[in-house]
């Protein structure tokens, strides 16, 4: 019987052997049911789509999270003095509004990190959609030109924001040779943005888009941006880059003359922040927002804690205007008027109730009274509402500001820049009265009344190095400039953000930290 | 209260009842002719189970519960008598029929068998440090899961429980953090079946929804000779669960059952009371004139004016009074009784032997609506089918309900920041919230939300095993084991329409597969020749297989609040849905060797082989090797009579185990198709960069060095164990940052090392030991010292703790131990005479010039600004030491145990310090507020009162940082046994009842706000955030105290 069970254990033994040997190293293989690789990924045209999906996705960490109280896009606002806060519950955005941020503060750390993201996603979409057969071709063509503004877009804010900075422009792997980048000449980053650009306006997309992407209009007036700061600081590439600003911009503005249904400037600023002409005329370019996929994140504009929305009183507070600012509104202005400009005062208890008063100013460009509520009309608790990017005023003012410079005394300069006070419902002076320099700061005066909290004021401060003092109605040199909202001076080093602490440390190639700041 | 209807009603719990009766029949074999009878006692008691065997033979048989047995033996054999705990007799037939026996106890105790990885040892025999954990300790307190029952009884374990919810949030540490990225939880293996590592939904892990009631012993292999066994998954240390088996000799059957109720325990919250906080309320809206005088001037906060606010007719008086002063945490919490039923039978005679068990538990938790409710079955089965062929099984069944009311901070939080001016509900029978008062931060009261949200988490757990052993030849065995553990999760959730109100009701369903399986097969030789020499040797292989898969679906907006979360689709707004699916397999193949000389000097060699499937392509496999070595010093001629020394044994051991718990397939590259991006206002889903491949990544490794002495004085009534280790963790699983311009934030790799480094001391002492009265003692400390020895890049790591809401908590910096505290020092606050100071701050609050009565920081680099540059290492929620000291008395029949848990040098980080002390009037705060700045009171560390929109600040700082050390009453038990007249009388075997208060008393600083042994709730409960935050403290469950009675039934 011994012999007998010696023989079976035998051939169990084998048997496990023989499983060892053939089953084992399949045993251990691993494939992910759940999650593509990029081996099996990017064989048909629909991988297109979802590549530039995911690069239009990433553009929402503009209002991501940025600790208790704030989101990304605060970083832009509280450096300015044009805001201030209800609230001191975040210590990074204390700092920035006491301009005594490092490169430890999160908001300067969540927006590199953002910005690289969506660059990495461009950059894998332009690396593999062109392999992608068969594919339309003009298709393809379109995403191709919607990645390359994309990158552009985080480019741009890059390089103002930090100077020199790395030029990743292929999908990275822990390989590869610029892993470990240094900083490149904002030069070559500037270029590449023209360049992803110029190429971007060439991808036959539309005019204008309503389903919120990428346009022809977007694209030329970006460009005419990028021209317009090109001239000015850092790079001061003066008179010839004020004029291709101003080209672009005339490009923009000659079409939507043509097709005043297509492009032009909203009749009344509610309609700035309406969810129904989302993407629409004045819209050239917006982020997304839809509440089942993500809310509108501006709701930190709220007062503290007073019941204006069908929230209840939920509000944080912590972007709120500087009552400097607000009064430094033209008697009259359209803008200043409470709810039918770009502030308000008073407002309905729970969005829709008995009006009650405020007791101070705070932002309306970016109320959805649809999602909040109005007078008599509950709000839906859905902030579906875009974030403006591009206005079409903005594409008149740049043109003002550029003709200005190249050809002072311009009728079609003037006649831009009096579009925007014609709807402020203020008399401008005729255009005789102005000299180049008066007329340079009545259009500086002008972007920062009608531009406010969209995230463009601190780039026309460093581009201008000059800071509309709201006491003088004057502009100050950007050095030695008191915020108001913090009773701080800029600095020179204020020009740029400080690289992030971490991230130098972890890529030692990333040197020096801009002027200023402690490494 | 008790329900009227006994334990066991439907027909589907008679169903089984009757399956188990027809099985106890099949048991009962046809008894054999008698030859030798006879009773085997100890001072005059009948042991039950004493072995009897003819000498030479292979079969035998045990004693019955009267002592009795018999046995076929020819007349001049010679019959053998063993019993754990006592010393062996050979006694001659001598041709007599009745033999009776008296065994005298082995006062040395030394045979107590431990199970060990792949087998089991005697504890004499063991050169590694495993803590063993009985039957009697693991019932002292009638608890939901086993992990609670652990807690102070082994050295080198710590357990928390950080909620007082049922089943409770507890977290097992051995030996420190052996990992960052990667879990530190302890692998628990039940019965040679290994249950999943990771935690699971709640903080809770799987070892959870076991019936603690049917576990009979716990053994906790802690250092790598022990460990090394289970190769890759015995870094954390594991932890051996043997469940009751049957035992032959007549029938047995127990029954146990507990009534308790919770109350609420000796730590209470502070908060202010109605008048209170009205008064804290005006004062601070008078003090926003002094700390924003310029907006106070242009008239910002006239709508703040409280006098404005008061007008609400159903909460003031016309005066402004308040008609209500609510206590929310009693409104909040309930003591209702909670019941706990075990029902056992086992048996068998000397071929085969089974037990089956029933439990039925049902705890009521201390706050409304919270409850676990756990249906448990159980079936073993042992049967020796041939001399050579022994075969068993056990299954193992258990469906466990619970409604969790701490998934989230918001019922805690509210307990604190209710009004207390607010009545539960109006007389008009609508809830009364903070919302309805103006400017407050909207939330809902307590009471409303516990009963109008649903978080149902349905588990239920299915563990079967079959095994078989077959002798091939003297001393050589093959083990076959096959295990299987499936278990299935729903988690169903609603809110109302009055809860959810912007969404008008919100409702969702998940569902969860984790399915294991196993097939071990190993050899196990036994051999001792010339006299002095045993070896025991082993070697085996394995296949492990992991299974997940997850579905769940949710929406919102219903028209009723009927459906719950019965009825999706009556839903009509945002649906969602999401499915995913991973696995993860083993291959592995280990062997021990142990070598004994003289019975004197022993050795062990471990080794393991392990492949994951996790790994890169190239790092598949891994070998884990130990080494231990034992001296039984009181062998020795020079001490083996030594009267004074009983026992005496040095060991050391040193050894490498792995980690391999990450999530799977971290060494691929991956796209991610969860972007979204939204075009035409419609979700259109994108795929992106995801994960950066490593085709390098293999495990992580953590050898360990064990010096441990066992010392045994005065006949073992006094016992010693020490150890000290020494563990480094290299090649650590991390989450390394890269440069975030690759897009990507980190890459999991194998870089850093880390040490805990530790002396574990427990000694066990029978002080007196009358014949009426016994007194005996434990105590054990442990002390475990953590450092970060090296990272995968100069930088820090942060968000490695729960709750960074305000700032980073938790850094993990090299030199450091891991996951340190991090923030501010708050040094008080700016006093009148250094106004002027004060004011050359660049301000931290809004912009507004800081002020005396504003908080005053340690400005560290000097500038005159308090940013991160001023923040540093500021705690360390790890303790000195903990450990705990058990007095048991004996008078008589009467018992009394008192049981002491301790803790010092742990720090608590109090997360709530934000929320209720540094923002006062947007909700209620601590009764700390009180004592504010005033120019009275100048030397106080809390500002002064104003409205947050007069510039508060708040911040991670020093303040926040609490003493946690304490001293808890763990439990107090009295019990009564009932002599062996009165249940002879009564014809049982066993009649015992008892009273006990678990947490009845706390010492700790009066500072804390709630119990010391805390994590932080909300969000952060998921593996990653978790591994740092204990000690943090935001807002949980409060910890009841309860009061138990309990009664054991033996028939």
């Amino acid at each position: 019987m011994n012999f007998n069970i010696i023989k079976k254990a035998g051939a169990l033994i084998l048997c496990g052997t023989m499983l060892l040997a053939s089953g084992c190293k399949k045993f251990l293989e691993e494939q992910d049911p759940s999650n593509l690789t990029p081996n099996n990924f990017y064989t048909i045209s629909e991988h297109a789509e979802a590549s530039i999906a995911a690069v239009y996705a990433d553009t929402r960490f503009f209002g991501g999270g940025a600790g208790i109280f704030s989101s990304n896009w605060q970083l832009l606002e509280a450096v300015t003095g044009t805001s201030t806060t209800e609230t001191a519950q975040n210590s990074d955005l204390n700092n920035l509004y006491s301009l005594v941020y490092d490169g430890n503060t999160g908001h300067v750390i969540n927006w590199w990190n953002g910005l690289y993201r969506v660059i990495a996603n461009a950059n894998m979409a332009l690396d593999k959609v062109p392999g992608l057969t068969p594919m339309d071709e003009a298709q393809k063509n379109k995403i191709l030109g919607e990645a390359k503004f994309l990158r552009a877009w985080a480019y741009f804010y890059a390089v103002r924001l930090w100077g020199d900075i790395p030029l990743i422009t292929t999908p990275q792997t822990a390989n590869s040779e610029d892993f470990f980048p240094g900083r490149a000449a904002q030069e070559d980053v500037y270029n590449l943005i023209v360049k992803d650009l110029t190429e971007a306006e060439a991808a036959g997309l539309p005019w204008m888009d309503a389903s919120g992407r990428v346009s022809l209009a977007a694209i030329k007036a970006q460009l005419a941006r990028v021209y317009l700061t090109m001239a000015g600081q850092p790079l001061n590439k003066g008179a010839a880059y004020y004029q291709l600003a101003a080209d672009k911009a005339k490009e923009v503005i000659d079409y939507a003359n043509a097709n005043p249904g297509a492009i032009n400037l909203f009749s009344t600023y509610g309609e700035v922040h309406h969810v129904n002409t989302e993407n629409k005329l004045e819209h050239l370019f917006e982020l997304q927002y839809l509440a089942d996929v993500a809310g509108n994140p501006m709701e930190n504009m709220f007062p503290n804690f007073k019941p204006v929305s069908v929230y209840g009183a939920n509000g944080t507070g912590s972007t709120v205007p500087t009552l400097s600012f607000y009064q430094s509104y033209e008697p009259g202005d359209l803008r200043a008027k409470d709810q039918e400009g770009y502030f308000y005062t008073s407002y309905y208890h729970n969005g829709d109730g008995a009006p009650f008063d405020l007791g101070a100013p705070y932002i309306f460009k970016h109320f959805n009274v649809v999602a909040f509520g109005t007078q008599g009309v509950k709000g839906s608790a859905r902030n579906d509402l875009n974030v403006p990017q591009i206005r079409y005023a903005e594409v008149l003012l740049t043109y003002a500001e550029a003709k200005n410079e190249v050809a002072a005394g311009d009728q079609s300069a003037y006649d831009a820049f009096k579009r925007i006070r014609d709807r402020a419902q203020l008399v401008t002076p005729a255009i005789g009265t102005y000299t180049q320099e008066t007329f340079r700061e009545a259009v500086w005066r002008e972007r920062w009344h009608e531009l406010c909290y969209e995230g463009i004021t601190w780039f026309d401060m460093v581009r201008l190095r000059k800071v509309y003092n709201e006491t003088t109605n004057g502009f100050d040199n950007f050095v030695g400039h008191v915020n108001k909202s913090s009773n701080q001076p800029l600095q020179e080093k204020h020009l740029l953000f400080p690289l992030g602490v971490q991230e130098m440390l972890n890529n030692p190639n990333l040197k020096p930290q801009n002027p200023g700041y402690p490494q | 209260m008790i329900k009227k209807r006994p334990p066991f009603v439907g027909w589907k719990k008679g169903l089984f009842l009757f399956i188990l009766l027809g099985l106890c029949s099949l048991f009962s074999f046809a008894q054999q002719t008698i030859i030798v009878k006879g009773k085997v006692t100890s001072e005059a008691q009948p042991l039950y189970g004493v072995s009897v065997t003819v000498k030479g033979a292979t079969s035998g048989t045990t004693t019955d519960d009267q002592g009795n047995y018999s046995i076929n033996a020819s007349g001049n054999a010679e019959l053998v008598f063993t019993f754990v705990g006592f010393n062996t007799q050979t006694i001659k037939v001598n041709n007599r029929s009745t033999i009776n026996v008296e065994l005298a106890a082995d006062t040395k105790s030394l045979e107590d068998v431990v199970v060990i990885g792949y087998g089991t040892a005697r504890k004499s025999d063991l050169t590694g440090a495993v803590g063993t954990v009985s039957e009697a300790k693991l019932r002292e307190r009638s608890v939901s899961s086993l992990s609670q029952s652990l807690a102070g009884k082994v050295t080198g374990v710590q357990v928390n429980s950080n909620s007082g919810r049922p089943g409770g949030r507890t977290n097992v540490r051995i030996r420190g953090f052996s990992s960052i990225n990667s879990s530190n939880n302890p692998l628990y293996v039940i019965d040679g079946v290994m249950m999943p590592i990771n935690n699971q939904t709640q903080a809770s892990q799987a070892i959870d929804y076991i019936n603690p009631n049917d576990i009979v012993s716990v053994e906790i292999l802690k250092d790598a000779s022990s460990t090394a066994i289970y190769g890759a998954r015995g870094a954390n240390g594991v932890i051996l669960i043997t469940t009751k088996r049957g035992k032959s000799g007549p029938g047995k059957v127990t029954y146990d059952v507990d009534v308790s109720v919770p109350t609420i325990g000796p730590i209470r919250t502070k908060v202010l009371n109605a008048k209170e906080f009205l008064a804290v309320e005006d004062l601070a809206y008078q003090n926003m004139a002094k700390y924003d005088p310029v907006g106070w001037a242009a008239g910002k906060y006239v709508g703040r004016n409280p006098a404005l606010a008061r007008t609400d007719p159903r909460l003031f008086d016309s005066n402004g009074n308040p008609k209500y002063d609510t206590n929310w945490l009693e409104e909040a919490t309930q003591n209702k009784l909670s019941q706990n039923h075990q029902l056992g039978f086992s048996g068998g005679n000397e071929h085969s032997t089974f037990s089956a068990s029933l439990g039925y538990r049902d705890d009521q938790g201390l706050l409304l609506t919270s409850y676990l409710r756990r249906y448990s079955a159980r079936f073993s089965f042992d049967s020796e089918i041939k001399p050579w062929l022994k075969v068993g099984g056990t299954l193992t069944y258990n469906n466990q309900q619970e409604n969790i009311v701490d998934q989230s901070d918001q019922v805690p939080r509210s307990i604190v920041e209710d009004f207390p001016f607010l009545p539960v509900k109006y007389e008009d029978g609508t809830w009364a919230d903070n919302r309805n008062y103006p400017n407050a931060e909207g939330r809902d009261n307590v009471v409303h939300r516990l009963t109008d949200t649903r978080y149902i988490l349905n588990t239920q757990t299915t563990i079967g095993s079959l095994y078989s052993n077959i002798n091939l030849a003297k001393g050589l065995e093959m083990r076959t084991v096959l295990g299987t553990n499936v278990l299935a999760q729903e988690n169903l959730q609603s809110q109302s329409r009055t809860l959810a109100r912007n969404q008008k009701g919100t409702a969702s369903a998940e569902n969860r597969r984790e399915t294991f399986w196993s097939l071990e097969n190993y050899f196990t030789y036994n051999k001792r020749f010339a006299e002095i020499h045993s070896i025991t040797g082993l070697l085996g292989l394995s296949w492990q297989e992991t299974d997940f898969f997850r579905s769940g679906a949710s929406i919102q907006n219903f028209s009723t609040d009927y459906f719950g979360y019965n009825n999706l689709g009556a839903g009509s707004t945002s649906p969602g849905y999401s499915s995913n699916s991973s696995k993860f397999a083993f291959n592995s193949y280990f062997g021990r060797v142990n070598y004994s000389l003289m019975d004197k000097y022993l050795v062990t060699f471990t080794g393991r082989a392990d492949g994951s499937s996790k790994f890169g392509e190239t790092k598949k496999y891994a070998f884990f090797p130990s080494a231990a070595l034992a001296w039984r010093v009181s062998e020795e001629n020079f001490l083996k009579d030594n009267e004074v020394i009983s026992n005496l044994k040095v060991r050391t051991s040193y050894g490498v185990t792995g980690n391999s718990e990450i999530p799977s397939y971290s060494s691929l590259a991956l796209l991610s198709s969860n972007y979204a991006a939204i075009v035409n206002n419609s979700r259109v889903g994108g795929t992106g960069i995801n994960r950066l491949a490593n085709p390098n990544l293999r495990w992580e490794k953590t050898a360990q060095t064990d010096f441990g002495i066992e010392l045994g004085l005065l006949n073992n009534r006094i016992t010693l164990e020490a150890d000290y280790y020494y563990r480094k963790t290299t090649d650590m699983l991390l989450d390394a940052p890269v440069p975030r311009t690759s897009g990507y934030g980190s890459i999991r790799k194998n870089i850093g090392s880390m040490e805990n480094k530790g002396i574990e001391l427990g000694v066990n002492a029978v002080i007196i030991d009358k014949e009426n009265f016994n007194w005996s003692s434990t105590f054990n400390i442990s002390i475990n010292r953590n450092k970060v020895l090296s990272l995968a890049t100069p930088s820090d790591i942060f968000n490695v703790g729960g709750a960074n809401f305000t700032n980073p908590t938790n850094i993990i910096r090299v030199g450091e131990a891991a996951g340190s505290f991090w923030g501010l020092v708050r040094l008080g606050t700016w006093s009148e005479a250094e106004r002027a100071e004060a004011a050359k701050f660049v301000s931290y609050r809004n912009g507004l010039t800081i002020l005396p009565g504003d908080i005053k920081y340690l400005d560290v680099n000097k500038d005159y600004a308090i940013t991160d540059a001023d923040r540093m290492i500021i705690g360390n929620g790890s303790p000195d030491g903990w450990g705990s000291f058990i007095n048991n008395f004996r008078y008589r029949n009467f018992g009394l145990m008192i049981d002491l848990q301790y803790s010092y040098g742990n720090d608590i980080l109090d997360m709530t310090s934000h929320s209720s002390e540094d923002r006062v009037s947007l909700a209620n705060s601590y009764r700390t507020v009180l004592n504010a700045w005033t120019p009275e009171n100048q030397n106080t560390p809390i500002a002064e009162l104003r409205d947050t929109r007069a510039g508060y600040v708040t911040n991670v700082d020093t303040r926040w940082i609490k003493d946690g050390s304490f001293i808890r009453g763990r439990n107090l038990l009295l019990s009564y046994d009932f002599s062996h007249g009165v249940t002879e009388k009564l014809r049982l075997s066993k009649l015992r009842i008892y009273a006990s208060a678990q947490n009845a008393f706390i010492f700790a600083s009066d500072e804390l706000t709630s119990d010391p042994e805390t994590t932080p709730t909300g969000g952060y409960a998921d593996d990653g955030r978790n591994v740092f935050s204990q000690g943090q403290h935001w807002h949980s469950y409060p910890k009841p105290t309860i009061y138990l009675l309990g009664l054991n039934i033996g028939l």
